[in-house]
This record gives structure tokens, sequence and C-alpha cells, in this order.
């Protein structure tokens, strides 16, 4: 029962915040609704941790990782939520693009992130998580400026297409499933598929087949180069807050739907094929994103690519497979997100003070503006991987997951990458930061809502990154065991 | 007795080929609400032009008197390879579908010449316009005859049609539709219909064979029309044969015959309804646009070819 | 009941040439009327297929996929494709990047590869060959004519008979999904299809026209 709570509140919640037409009254109804819904989550995954994974009818299902991916969904959405309570000021009544409209939205697009997460089902789950895309695009779109629509449009093609592959692959699984004797209706259910994987293993090319579909289709949704020519231009071009959701939480549902393939097939069909796979996305991903952040010219393009090459790193993660990459995976998964939701918020108010995300228009943020480039210095020293922030530690265990597996080239890959990113970072930050102001801010101090929230950010990356907090260990020992 | 029917067949193609013109010309008026003229027509025109005088331009060859009749003798030799009744034609023996091809072409190269050597300009530009799409609608004609043909085994198009006859009539060949749109394509082209040609057209800018044929006056224009028309009952028996031949005689009796006669013209007829609908309904292509149309029929008679080693796997 | 034991056996033999006729067509096709037309003919003769299917393997939700199929894709996204243009008053013309003859061979091309991809498969699987390398050259149809046609429309369409090959296929491997799966699947793409209507609107709006080809402000 507690399981179809956060379903409902975010519904009725996204067709509850449309009746209320003054923006200070939908803002303060959104916040509520979200308080709700976090609270929820929270008691969702307080349950499975006492007492294992619940489930609900045929299709609704919590275990260790959903719940930990649960965990990321309610803490990033509700720094988002109080973050754009502020943000929205800047925009007016317009028709679809008004701040009742961007709560509906937003909540119909946790909905959605939610239903994946819970689904047992790998019919819903892909059902639902062509439901993101859908729920995004007029997200993605809603300053309807050129490039806006010309990235909602691009994003909905790309991200449509990608996931009618991953249809495909679900079909090839569902009849790898059916040809080896499993009940046509259990065979998509995620545990029924994990007990009869052994004997799908016997005819393993269909199992492979239908994983190289998923991957490939998935993939366009987390960002994997090369199929990631969407997501530069959607997160760019979006509202704050909703870059930040798209980047943090998004990407994250999608690497969850991978990651339970994962598990079938390499139950199914070895490890081998699917963890090669991941490897070689994850290690493309690194290098294009990496190098393209060189070149980039945009703030907020600039992160976006930053997010493509994190889930690379994730990737290399889960397909370098044993406990320290997949501990460095899940663990990333998290602190990727608190980084670049922080790093994000800064860039909003950035935009809001300087008119521009062009880098080279920007200038001497350090001395008109010192509590936002101070939120730059420490989202960006987290996102290059520097101690003592959290993705240090992931990062570390992933490394050190790659030379226990002597996969050696995967490994200087990496931090050959991780140099070059830190450079990039380098160089376009000082460039921001140092030098003669470009303008007068508009206002040059944060507002409550924005500092709070970039505040928590970042006390939770230092948190993090200086020690574990055991309960949160314990969440993400859960989450490995059910990938086992 | 055979032979007889087919030299009756044969006689049939050529002594009929006025009345599809007619018909034709008629459901097409029928189609555009017009009155239209009689079915019966072009048999009056035929024999009003044989009454009349031969001009000949001063400035033509012996090129130019030749033209009617070399034209109208390939087009019967290509009349007597096409199966009506029977799954045999007078010249089955003779010959295969590649001298079916290349006489046809024969007869329109001489066309082409006549054209030239008339000495007016329409010629020339007609018979330029001829060549062009002469020679796009070769490749696709043959391969779509080869497509059939590698199925049937057969090179000859009595034997080609004999095969079709055995297969069963409700198990639809992907080859065979494939080629069929292809000839039929083919068929447009070559025989000068919309949407490639008009061949009602007065202005001389739009003509393909009118051009060609503009000098021509008296018995030498009517053996050039007859030889076109015996052209569109050829190729449009073509079709019927290689791709609906079921309900020819298998034995030579009177009723099978007469069985096989009737239902031949029920075909036919509605290949010519069919015809009528298509030129009524299309517009004339552009010249420029003639090789897409043609190229569309190349490369759907390239999958044929492609599809029959598919079948036969 | 012979009768329909014929047809029906018929229709599952014979649909997929006609399926390669409706996508040879579909390249060709200069206008988007002509297109969308062709898609409606193709899920008709899918939907066929789906209740030749369900009367072959008395399946009885193959005949609720089957309506599904024909009111959602034969009568109401063209429908609603046919108003799209209407109210977008954009002109009919499918701007395509290749040429006709290009095209078609493409077309060629791509059902030769998709027989070839299915024979080295077609031996794990008992399926009629024609079949999947249909449902295979509709996918890649669907994606040529993503790439080559430069109108927000046609992109539209594409994905529209990509969607067909993908459910075809479905329907050929394993006689469909759970049926709630399909309805879900339906859903979605119902209201993907709402949404791109609203998107090219707005493209119309900001932009004055429907050419995606001409979309390149962010690069980089």
């Amino acid at each position: 029962m507690i399981l179809l709570m956060p379903l409902l509140i975010a519904l009725l919640g996204a067709f509850g915040v449309l009746g209320f037409r003054n923006p200070r009254v939908a803002t303060r109804a959104a916040l509520l609704i979200g308080g709700l819904e976090i609270t929820s989550l929270v008691v969702i995954v307080w349950q499975v941790h006492e007492r294992g994974a619940l489930q609900v009818g045929r299709y609704l299902r919590v275990d260790g990782l959903s719940s930990f991916f649960l965990i990321n969904i309610a803490f990033i959405s509700g720094l988002v939520l109080v973050y754009a309570s502020g943000y929205l000021r800047h925009i007016g009544e317009r028709r679809f693009s008004s701040p009742r409209w961007f709560y509906a939205l937003v909540f119909l697009f946790l909905f959605t992130m939610i239903s994946v997460c819970l689904s047992a089902n790998l019919g819903l789950l892909w059902i639902m998580m062509e439901g993101t895309t859908l729920a995004s695009a007029l997200l993605v779109g809603f300053y309807n400026t050129e490039g806006a629509v010309e990235a909602g449009w691009k994003y909905l093609m790309v991200c449509t297409v990608g996931i009618a592959f991953a249809l495909f692959g679900t079909i090839v699984l569902y009849l790898a499933a059916v040809k080896a004797g499993m009940n046509p209706v259990a065979a998509l259910d995620w545990v029924s598929l994990m007990d009869a994987a052994p004997r799908m293993g016997f005819d393993p090319h269909l199992v492979k087949l239908a994983f190289v579909f998923v991957i490939v289709g998935y993939g366009t949704k987390i960002g994997f180069v090369p199929m990631h020519s969407w997501l530069p231009d959607a997160h760019a071009e979006a509202p704050t807050p909703i870059s930040a959701l798209l980047s943090a939480v998004l990407l994250n549902c999608a690497m969850y739907a991978v990651m339970r393939y994962d598990a079938i097939v390499s139950r199914a069909a070895g490890p081998v094929f699917p963890h090669t796979l991941l490897l070689i996305f994850g290690v493309m991903s690194m290098v294009v994103a990496g190098l393209l952040i060189l070149v980039q010219r945009n703030l907020k393009r600039l992160m976006a690519y930053s997010s493509v090459e994190h889930m690379g790193i994730i990737a290399i993660g889960l397909g370098l497979g044993g406990p320290l990459g997949l501990f460095g995976a899940l663990l990333h998964t998290f602190n990727h997100s608190v980084a670049k939701s922080l790093l994000f918020f800064s860039a909003g108010n950035v935009r809001h003070n300087f008119g521009t995300l062009r880098m080279d228009k920007i200038s001497g943020m350090a001395r008109t503006m010192p509590q936002t480039s101070a939120a730059l210095v420490v989202g960006g020293l987290a996102i290059v991987g520097l101690p003592p922030f959290s993705l240090f530690t992931s990062e570390f265990a992933i490394l050190s997951g790659a030379f226990t597996q002597a996969h050696y080239f995967v490994a200087t890959v990496f931090l050959i990458t991780l140099s070059v990113v830190f450079g990039g970072f380098a160089y376009h930050f000082l460039r921001l930061l140092t030098g003669e102001p470009s303008r007068t801010p508009v206002s040059s101090k944060l507002i409550p809502s924005e500092y709070s929230v970039m505040g928590i950010a970042a006390l939770c990356l230092i948190i993090f990154g200086t020690r574990i907090p055991h309960l949160f260990s314990v969440l993400v020992q859960e989450a490995m065991a059910v990938l086992r | 007795m055979k032979v007889a029917i087919n030299v009756l067949q044969a006689l049939a193609l050529i002594l009929g080929a006025p009345l599809v013109r007619g018909v034709v010309a008629r459901f097409k008026a029928f189609l555009q609400r017009r009155q239209g003229a009689s079915i019966w027509r072009p048999y009056s025109d035929l024999a009003k032009l044989f009454r009349k005088e031969d001009l000949v331009p001063p400035t033509a060859s012996g090129v130019f008197r030749v033209v009617p009749f070399v034209l109208f003798g390939t087009t019967i030799c290509v009349a007597a390879f096409v199966p009506l009744v029977q799954p045999s034609a007078l010249l089955a023996s003779g010959g295969d579908f590649f001298l079916f091809v290349y006489l046809l072409a024969m007869g329109r190269f001489f066309l082409s010449l006549g054209g030239f050597d008339g000495g007016s300009a329409f010629g020339g530009m007609g018979a330029s316009r001829e060549a062009l799409v002469s020679s796009l609608a070769e490749a696709p004609f043959l391969l779509s005859l080869v497509a059939v043909a590698i199925l049937a085994s057969h090179a000859d198009i009595a034997g080609m049609v004999a095969w079709t006859l055995q297969q069963n009539i409700f198990n639809i060949s992907a080859v065979h539709i494939l080629a069929f749109t292809s000839l039929a394509m083919v068929v447009i082209a070559e025989t000068g219909r919309m949407p490639v040609d008009n061949p009602t057209t007065h202005l001389e800018l739009t003509m393909i064979h009118e051009g060609m044929v503009l000098e021509y006056s008296g018995p030498s224009l009517a053996w050039i029309e007859w030889a076109s028309a015996v052209k569109l009952h050829a190729m449009l028996a073509l079709l019927v044969a290689l791709f609906v031949p079921w309900g020819m005689a298998s034995s030579v009796s009177v009723g099978a015959i007469g069985l096989a006669l009737l239902l031949y013209c029920a075909k036919a007829t509605l290949l010519m309804v069919l015809l009528a609908v298509i030129e009524s309904g299309m517009a004339k292509l552009r010249m420029y646009l003639v090789p897409d149309f043609l190229g569309v029929a190349s490369a759907v008679s390239a999958l044929a070819v492609i599809f029959t080693t598919l079948v036969k796997r | 009941m012979g009768l329909v034991e014929i047809a029906t056996g018929k229709v599952l033999s014979s649909f997929s040439v006609f399926l390669f006729l409706t996508i040879l067509l579909l390249v060709v096709a200069r206008r988007i009327s002509t297109s969308v037309l062709l898609f409606s003919v193709q899920s008709a003769i899918i939907a066929a297929e789906v209740f030749a299917t369900g009367f072959r393997e008395r399946l009885a939700e193959a005949y609720v996929v089957g309506a599904l199929i024909l009111v959602i894709k034969v009568v109401a996204i063209p429908r609603a494709f046919f108003s799209l243009v209407h109210h977008l008053k954009t002109s009919h013309d499918v701007n395509a990047s290749t040429t006709p003859t290009q095209s078609v061979f493409i077309a060629a091309t791509m059902i030769y590869l998709a027989y070839a991809a299915v024979h080295s498969y077609g031996q794990s699987v008992h399926v009629p060959e024609d079949a999947l390398a249909a449902a295979v050259a509709l996918i890649l149809t669907g994606a040529f004519l993503m790439v080559s046609r430069n109108k927000a429309l046609m992109q539209m369409l594409g994905l529209l008979v990509l969607e067909n090959g993908i459910f075809l296929a479905a329907l050929t491997t394993t006689f469909g999904m759970p049926l709630v799966i399909e309805i879900g699947v339906f859903f979605d793409i119902l209201i993907g299809l709402l949404l791109m209507g609203i998107f090219t609107f707005r493209i119309r709006d900001t932009f004055d026209h429907l050419d995606v080809s001409k979309l390149r402000r962010l690069r980089g």
C-alpha cells in the first residue's frame, strides 16, 4: 500500500497544482506536495531497510536497488523544488509557461521517474521510461525561445527513437524467456527472469542481442556517446531546476534500467559480454565528453558534457563489476547528482545576473558575486574529483576496481581523462572568476531558497567525502546485494 | 491445328489493336465526363489515311520512306510472340524475350531516324526525347522479364506463360508483383502514354511520339499509327499473359478456346480501364522528372531480380 | 468457416509482399498526404495480420490489439495528421533530401539487408522469414524516413513506421506481448504524437518554417 503513496501524491499533486492560478499559492502548494512526496519516499526506503523487498500486485516492487535510487530522487527533487520556488520569479503568466504548469509538469515527471524505480515488470519499466521523455519534453522547451524549441524537438525525437530500440530489446528478451520455457505472463517480471536466467543461457544469442538493443536504447537516455546528441542541447536550454532534475535524476533512472538488464544478462549469458559493452560505452563517453569539455563556450553545456563524462564513469564502474566497481558506481550516481545540482544552481544565478551563459562574456565573478563564486568553486572542485569531496571516494573505488581486475588500459584512460577534465574546468572557471568584472550584477546576494539548497548540497559533498555515513553505506550494500 | 490458332492469335492482336486504342480513348472520355468518339473510330481513321496522298519532305532521304514499313514489320513480328488464348505463339520457338525487347527497340530506332530525317525541328526534338526515354526504359523492361524468366526457368515468352499457368493462383509471389509494377511503368513509357507522353497533345513542345511522326501523311502515317496501336495491344497482352494467364486453353477445342478468348477480353478490358484511370488521374511529368519515374521502375525491377534469389533458396 | 481458414492462411503467407510495396511507395512519395495514406494502409495490413494470427492461435487478446490498431493507427492518427497539415498551413511537399531513384535503391538495399539479417537468425527462431524480414525492413525504412525527410511532420511519420516495424517483429516472433503492455505502448505512442504535434506548432511559430534541417543553432 505504501508503494502507491508516492505515485498517487505525485499524480494528484500534478493535477491539483494546476488549479491554483496565483503563482505564490501554487508555489506553496507545490512545496507542500513535494514535502509529502519526499516523506513517503523516505518511509518506503525505511521499510525496505527494515523488512526487505516489498511487492504490490504484479507490477510494483521495491528492493534494495530501487530504494537506493528513490533516495536519490527524494533528495534531489527536494533541493530542486526549493530552488525552483525562488527561481520561478522570472517566469510570467503565459499559456503553458506559468508556475502552475511548471510544477504540474515537474510532478508528472517525478511520477514517471518514481514509477521507473518501482517497476517490477520490464514492460512497465519501458512504458514509464518513455513517459519520462514525454513528461520532460515540454519542460525542456519551457522558455519557448528558438534554442529551447529546437532542443525540445531534438530531445523528443532522439530519445523516442532510442527508447523504441529499447522496446525491441525488451521484446527480444521476452522472446528468449518464452523460448526457454517461461510462462508468458511472468516472462517480463524481473524477479522471475532472474530465477530463470540460467535456463535462458542455453541459447545466449538472443539474450545478447537483447542486451545490445537495450544498451543502445536506454543508453540514448543515459547519454552514452554516440547517442548523446540531445543531451547538451536539452540540459543547456532547459530552465535551471529542470537541468538539475535531468542531469541528476533522469540519467540515473536510465542507468538503473540498464543495471536491471545487466543483472539478467550476466546471469544468463555470462558477465563478459554485457560488461565489455558497458566498458566500451563508458570509455567512449568519458573520452569524447572530456575532450569536448575543453572547447565549450556555454556554461550549462559545459556542465551537460560533464554529466556525459560522469555517466561514462558510472558505466565503467558497472562494467568492471566486482565489489569495488559496483560500490563505486552506485555511490557515484548519488555523489554526481549532488555535485551537478550544486553546479546548475550556481549557473542559474549566473544567468540571472549576467543575462547570458556565454563564458567569454562573463568575468570577475569572484569580486562581484562572492557567494555564487564560492558555490561554483566548491562544485567545480567536487566535479573534477578532488578530495575532500565525495566524488573522489567513488572515483577512487572505481579506479581501485580497475587495478584489481588488471584493466590497466581502462584505468589509464580514466586517469588521463580526469586530468584533461580538471584542466578544462580550471581554465573555464578561472576565466569566469578572475579578471575585470564584465558588468555589475543585478543582485549579488543569494536569496534564502537558493543559498540554503546550495549550502546543503555543498555540505553533503563534504560530509560524504570525509566519511560516508554508516546508514548510507549499508543502503549501498543492500543495493549491491540485489544485483548479485 | 495449334499453328492455325497461333496465326489467328497474331491476327487478332494486329487487327484488334485499333479497337484497343478506341476503347481506352472512350474510357478516358467517360472519366473526363465527355461524350467521346466511337470505339471504332481508329478504324475509320486508318481507312481515311490509306485513301489520302503520301507527301514526303523534299529534304528527306530513303530512310524516311522505309521507316513506316520497318516499324510495322517489327511490330507485327513482336505481336507474333505473345500468347493470347493458349500458351504458345506463332514465333514462340523463334526467339526469347531478348528478341522481343530488341525488335521493339529496332522499330523505335527507325522511327527516331525518321523523325530526324523529316527535317523539321519538332521531329528532331521528339526523336532526341524518345532516345532518352527508351534508353532509360530498356533496363527495367529487360530486368522485369529476366526476373520472371529466372523463376520460370524458360527464356521464351510462351514457356514463361506455360510455367505461370501451372502455379497456384493464390500463392502471391513477391517477384511477380514487383515485376508487374515495373513492367506496367515501362509499358506506359514505351507506348507514349500519360504521364510520360501525351498521345492526344497538339502542343509541339510536349510531344515525344507525336513529334516524330509530324511529317508523315497518308498511308505512311497509317502504317505508323497502326504499328503503335499494335505495340500497345501486344504489351497489354504480354502483361496479361505473363502475370494473369489462368483461363488459357490447354486443349484445342472450340469451347476451351472460346472461354479463353472471353477471359482474355475481360482481363484486357480491366487493364484498359486501369490505363485510362492512370492517364486521367496523373498530370504529364515534366521532362526532367521522367528519368526519376523510370529510375523507380529500374529499382523495382532490380529488386524483383534480387527477390528471385530469395525465393529459389 | 473453411473460407475464413483459407483467407487467414493467405493473409499470413502473403502480407509481407504488400508491406514491401508500401515501403517502396513510401520512400518515393512526394506529398505528406500520400505518405500518411500509405502509413494508414500499412497499419491496416498489420491489423489484418493480427486478426489472422488471433484466429489461427485462438488468442482473444489479439482481437483487442487488432481493434486498437484499426482505431488508432488506421483512422485516428492519419486524421490527426491531415488536420495538422491543414492547421499548420504548410506546404504539402515532403522536402526529401534524396531523389526518388536514390530512395528506391536505398529501400531495395534495406529490404535485402533485412532478409540477410533475418536469415542468419532464422535458424534459432522458427518464424516465417518473410514476416520478420518485413518487420526489420519497416524499422530500417522508418529510420531512413526520419533521416532523409526534412519536414518535422515526416520525422513523426518515420517514427510511426519504425514503431510499426517493432510491433510487427513482436507479433511474428512471440504473438505479441501481454495485453497490458501493448495497451501501455499504444498509450505512450499517442501521447508522444500529441507532444510532437504541440512542438511542431511551436517550431512553426518560432521559426516560421517546418524544415528541421535548418534547426542548427545549437552545435558543438
